[in-house]
């Protein structure tokens, strides 16, 4: 095991009666990519909840390296290097694009370490100029780059990101790719993506876990996982014929 | 320093100069309506500051006449039992005593939010006032604590009128610094956790640890202007720090505008002149400052001073169509 790893061993959640996910367990590899797919209510959301500390498993660990981190709260998780994004925008909405970063890069998990590359991306991502908006009026998928670019300025180890790619235009998703790529370059973070979006899943992650209704239906390379049946019927819903 | 947290900065350096003046009116003038509205200004301001702070993280907090009773009443039993008299010592008790009434208080409330912590800090204020009044060997009970000799500095009696009033503004000064000092400090923590918590704490802020700094300066800032007024009435009474007080501490801070110092400022110096100015019509007076206080809130729902700043907002944006115009080609 690496020992800046992110494992989640046994996890399981549930809310009352309902079970959410039971006995997940995987690992993503310090500076590596793992991608988690399934269909709406997989339990895909929760599983990032319940690793960033925003939900607490209702059994299982989650390791960082050595470091239990299981229950410990969410800024806690956040400031000892996972960090996550949000499924929708989420910017401090009444305040400029420089205060956004301004405000990430101080809350952030660490304050020095190798230059971030931020300017570069704000030009590559067309935020550059839009430096002094409210981030609540740029247009939905500057938001979304934004959002991710403020998980980065935090600096962290591991980046949760759910559903990066929702929402985006087409032409607006290599922008994710060029995003992780970026993140990997500049402070070689461990990536989980969710995602539906099979194309950026292939493109992105050498190794991909399914869930199913709460359960690890498969796991394994993506050409390999996809083209399983039991994968297939999970996404598509099983035929008779 | 952003150009948007450059104005803010600007704008709270400003609601401390706006207090400033008041030093000087004691010394130009011994009408008694001038210095009476100059003192009720200095502790207008310093609990609407109270207020402030909280408001800074989306709090609404009604514990400002409960932590003023305990600055005041912590400086009177001091003063009347003769340990001192002394300025300094009176105000870093008034400031000391309810900061650390603060502590195990907010870890019980601050975990509430909107209407619940509106209710329980509200609740906590009539509960010290049942305990004022029913601890008369402690607190004098309803007869609360008379006699409270004036502050004294290097030997100096502040009981003079004059000096009393430059007593009161310089505590007001003093608050207004703090509040100051905090919420500039704390400036990115505490606006966050007001506009999105969740994300806030996905970056690392630890949501329970700014809210219990803003808690505990809320409450030592409160303190003072409780002290304030017990060495303006030489009295520490349950009425002065009746519950419904919090009411026109609140509304100073809602109608100057409640995102910076200036606005508190304005709207608290504002409310208690016309105050004064309409007690003069006896019992119209609550109804004209209850339509004072819906005609602005409806003119200018951020307040005052925010409506300005909103303006002159939509004015620069009007004015620098041509810079923004290629970028927005460029979005589209």
């Amino acid at each position: 095991m690496s020992a800046a790893s992110l494992r989640v061993e046994a996890a399981a959640k549930q809310f009352g009666g309902l079970k959410v996910f039971e006995g997940i367990s995987f690992e993503v590899p310090a500076g590596g990519i793992m991608g988690v797919i399934g269909p709406n209510g997989a339990g895909k959301t929760t599983l990032i909840n319940v690793m960033a500390g925003m939900l607490a498993p209702s059994s299982g660990r989650i390791l960082l390296g050595d470091r239990d981190i299981t229950g410990m709260p969410f800024h806690l998780v956040s400031r000892l290097g996972v960090a996550r994004s949000f499924q929708q925008t989420n910017t401090f909405r009444s305040v400029s694009v420089e205060e956004n970063l301004f405000r990430a890069q101080r809350f952030g998990a660490a304050q020095e370490g190798p230059d971030l590359g931020i300017h570069q991306m704000l030009e590559e991502f067309g935020l550059a100029g839009h430096l002094d908006e409210p981030s609540e009026k740029l247009p939905y998928g500057l938001q979304k780059m934004l959002g991710l670019i403020m998980v980065l300025a935090a600096r962290p180890k591991f980046l949760l990101l759910d559903e990066p790619a929702a929402g985006l235009e087409r032409r607006e998703r290599i922008l994710v790719d060029r995003f992780v790529e970026h993140a990997r370059k500049t402070i070689g973070c461990g990536v989980l993506v969710v995602e539906h979006d099979m194309e950026l899943v292939k493109r992105l992650c050498p190794h991909i876990l399914v869930l199913e209704a709460g359960r690890l239906l498969a796991e394994g390379a993506p050409a390999e996982v996809l083209s399983r049946r039991d994968v297939i019927d999970a996404y598509l819903g099983a035929s008779d014929d | 320093m952003s150009p948007h947290r450059h104005r803010d900065f600007k704008l709270d350096i400003w609601g401390v100069a706006l207090v400033l003046p008041l030093l000087l009116v004691p010394l130009f003038t011994t009408s008694p309506l001038l210095n009476s509205l100059t003192y009720q200004a200095a502790i207008g301001v310093s609990a609407a500051m109270a207020v402030y702070v909280m408001l800074r993280m989306g709090l609404l907090s009604f514990t400002v006449p409960a932590f003023m009773a305990f600055g005041g009443y912590a400086a009177a039993m001091l003063a009347k039992s003769g340990v001192t008299t002394n300025l300094l010592a009176l105000m870093a008790v008034s400031f000391i005593v309810p900061a650390l009434v603060a502590i195990p208080l907010g870890t019980l409330v601050l975990r509430l939010k909107g209407v619940y912590f509106i209710f329980i800090t509200f609740i906590f204020n009539e509960i010290l006032q049942l305990i004022l009044f029913e601890t008369p060997t402690l607190t004098g009970g309803s007869d609360g604590i008379s006699g409270v000799p004036p502050a004294t500095l290097f030997g100096i009696d502040l009981g003079k009128p004059a000096l009393l009033v430059v007593v009161t503004v310089v505590v007001c000064i003093v608050a207004t610094l703090i509040t100051l000092a905090v919420t500039q400090r704390w400036r990115a923590e505490f606006t966050s956790i007001e506009e999105n918590e969740t994300l806030a704490e996905s970056l690392g802020v630890a949501v329970w640890k700014y809210r219990t700094i803003g808690f505990v300066a809320s409450a030592g800032v409160s303190g003072l202007a409780g002290f304030s007024l017990v060495n303006m009435l030489s009295t520490a009474h349950p009425s002065s720090f009746a519950s419904w007080s919090v009411n026109s501490y609140i509304a100073y801070a809602f109608v100057g505008g409640r995102g910076t110092m200036l606005g508190i400022a304005v709207g608290s110096l504002l409310l208690i002149v016309m105050t004064n100015v309409f007690s003069a019509y006896a019992h119209l007076s609550a109804g004209l400052y209850g339509i004072l206080l819906l005609a602005v809130m409806m003119a200018a729902p951020s307040g005052l001073v925010g409506g300005v700043v909103q303006l002159v907002d939509k004015f620069r944006s009007r004015s620098r169509p041509a810079a923004a115009a290629p970028v927005q080609e460029k979005q589209a």
